[in-house]
């Protein structure tokens, strides 16, 4: 009867990590501009806008980065948790928001009004474990 | 005659709003244009399925008509979106009639954004010449005149090719499309048109609730759009033109209705041409598609 419970448990552990991405490999060609790199975040006064970026993200991101942020690995997606990413400048986040990277299948998210990428930065930077 | 048209009208745009009920709040970004491309492209994967009718009051010596279209958008790359038109054609007084289907492709010619974001178009049509969908115009603008009975034989193979600039500024997008077709059915020489667009999102921060009537469900914009004529006879005269207002309204995370009531500038146009729209979003298209034939994803 434990074995089976720790079976479970081991299971349940083991289910999100096949939606993730542990293995993502950045792109060493997808580079922010050291201008668009130096760019502060004109929100970052305002943590209470994440809540909008949450939003946007479900709306605009989850497809491919999954609801925790965690990447796919069948998509080849950024694992936004990891501090490879997070350790990216508020303005590099932007820029890649706003351009993507089309070789990699990230398409450009600059329909989005330039204030909405922001809070989509702010949000990016609640899902630090 | 005004009476079938609004009966024409009443029942198809029953069917575009009735699946809007069904749907839960919050919003997609959709451009509100109906005939100016933007650089924006469908995102890889999802298809977006559009159903449009454009409405054309007549003038005197016209006819109304309901222009119903069926479009079917899919991102085949982050650069690269391909998308199929099915159209027909109802005129009050006249007949029904299915008016033929549109091929076309556009691909982002730079993987960055600029000051301006260049795409190349090009598409293939198989028509007849009671076509009226008015997804573009180019030469003299389509015949509102004749019947049914006398344009829908005549078949139009057609090859068109449009230069779209298109740029983001401060919120605001700016679109202008050069266009060039070639008909290889008649000897019309080469037609030009043009199509140029502003809008711009209502609200440009991000409610954290979901609402149906936030503002930043909504864009605003105009377009203006018309022939050049052809190399056989270029210019403005004998040609139509179109001013329109352009909403968009984000009803949902994946769909979106469209309106604009345009007006024609010019003799060879109809006094108003009110356009519908509504998009609905499948994302990851591909992927549900690989599910359904059992292939792991």
């Amino acid at each position: 009867m434990k074995l089976i419970g720790w079976g479970l448990f081991a299971a349940l552990l083991a289910t999100p990590a096949f939606a993730q991405n542990p293995r993502y490999q950045p792109d060493p060609e997808w580079r922010a501009p050291a201008e668009a790199q130096a760019r502060e975040n004109p929100l970052a006064a305002r943590p209470e806008l994440a809540a909008g970026g949450r939003k946007l993200f479900i709306r605009n991101c989850v497809e491919c980065h999954g609801r925790d942020g965690a990447g796919m690995e069948k998509k080849h997606s950024a694992d936004l948790q990891l501090s490879l990413v997070q350790q990216q400048s508020d303005g590099t986040l932007f820029w890649k928001i706003t351009n993507g990277n089309a070789k990699c299948g990230m398409p450009s998210f600059s329909k989005l009004p330039e204030l909405q990428r922001w809070q989509i930065v702010l949000y990016i930077r609640t899902l630090k474990p | 005659m005004i009476a079938t048209q609004l009966h024409l009208m009443k029942n198809f745009h029953l069917a575009i709003l009735l699946p809007l009920l069904l749907q839960l709040p919050s919003a997609a970004q959709e451009s509100p244009f109906f005939v100016t491309y933007t650089h924006h492209m469908e995102e890889p994967g999802n298809l977006d399925l559009e159903f449009s009718t454009t409405n054309g009051l007549p003038r005197s010596g016209q006819r109304a008509y309901v222009a119903p279209y069926l479009e079917l958008e899919y991102g085949v790359t982050a650069r690269w979106t391909s998308e199929l038109y099915l159209e027909g054609q109802s005129t009050s007084g006249d007949s029904a009639v299915f008016t033929g289907w549109r091929w076309e492709n556009r691909y982002k010619l730079l993987g960055r954004e600029h000051w301006i974001n260049p795409v190349l178009y090009l598409e293939y049509e198989d028509l007849n010449e009671a076509s009226r969908i008015q997804k573009e115009i180019e030469g003299g603008g389509p015949d509102l005149t004749s019947p049914n009975a006398l344009l829908s034989p005549t078949r139009d193979h057609e090859l068109e090719s449009k230069l779209i600039l298109s740029s983001d500024y401060h919120d605001w997008n700016i679109s202008e499309n050069f266009i060039l077709a070639k008909n290889f059915s008649q000897s019309e020489g080469i037609e030009f048109g043009y199509a140029f667009g502003v809008s711009r999102p209502l609200g440009t921060l991000a409610s954290g609730r979901d609402c149906h009537f936030c503002r930043e469900n909504f864009s605003l914009g105009a377009e203006v759009y018309g022939g050049l004529g052809s190399t056989l006879d270029f210019g403005l005269h004998d040609t139509a033109h179109y001013f329109a207002p352009v909403l968009s309204w984000a009803v949902s995370d994946n769909s979106t209705l469209r309106l604009s009531p345009g007006v024609g500038l010019t003799h060879e146009t109809n006094p108003v041409l009110i356009r519908l729209g509504y998009t609905y979003e499948i994302q990851d298209f591909t992927q549900r598609v690989a599910k359904l034939f059992g292939r792991r994803p």
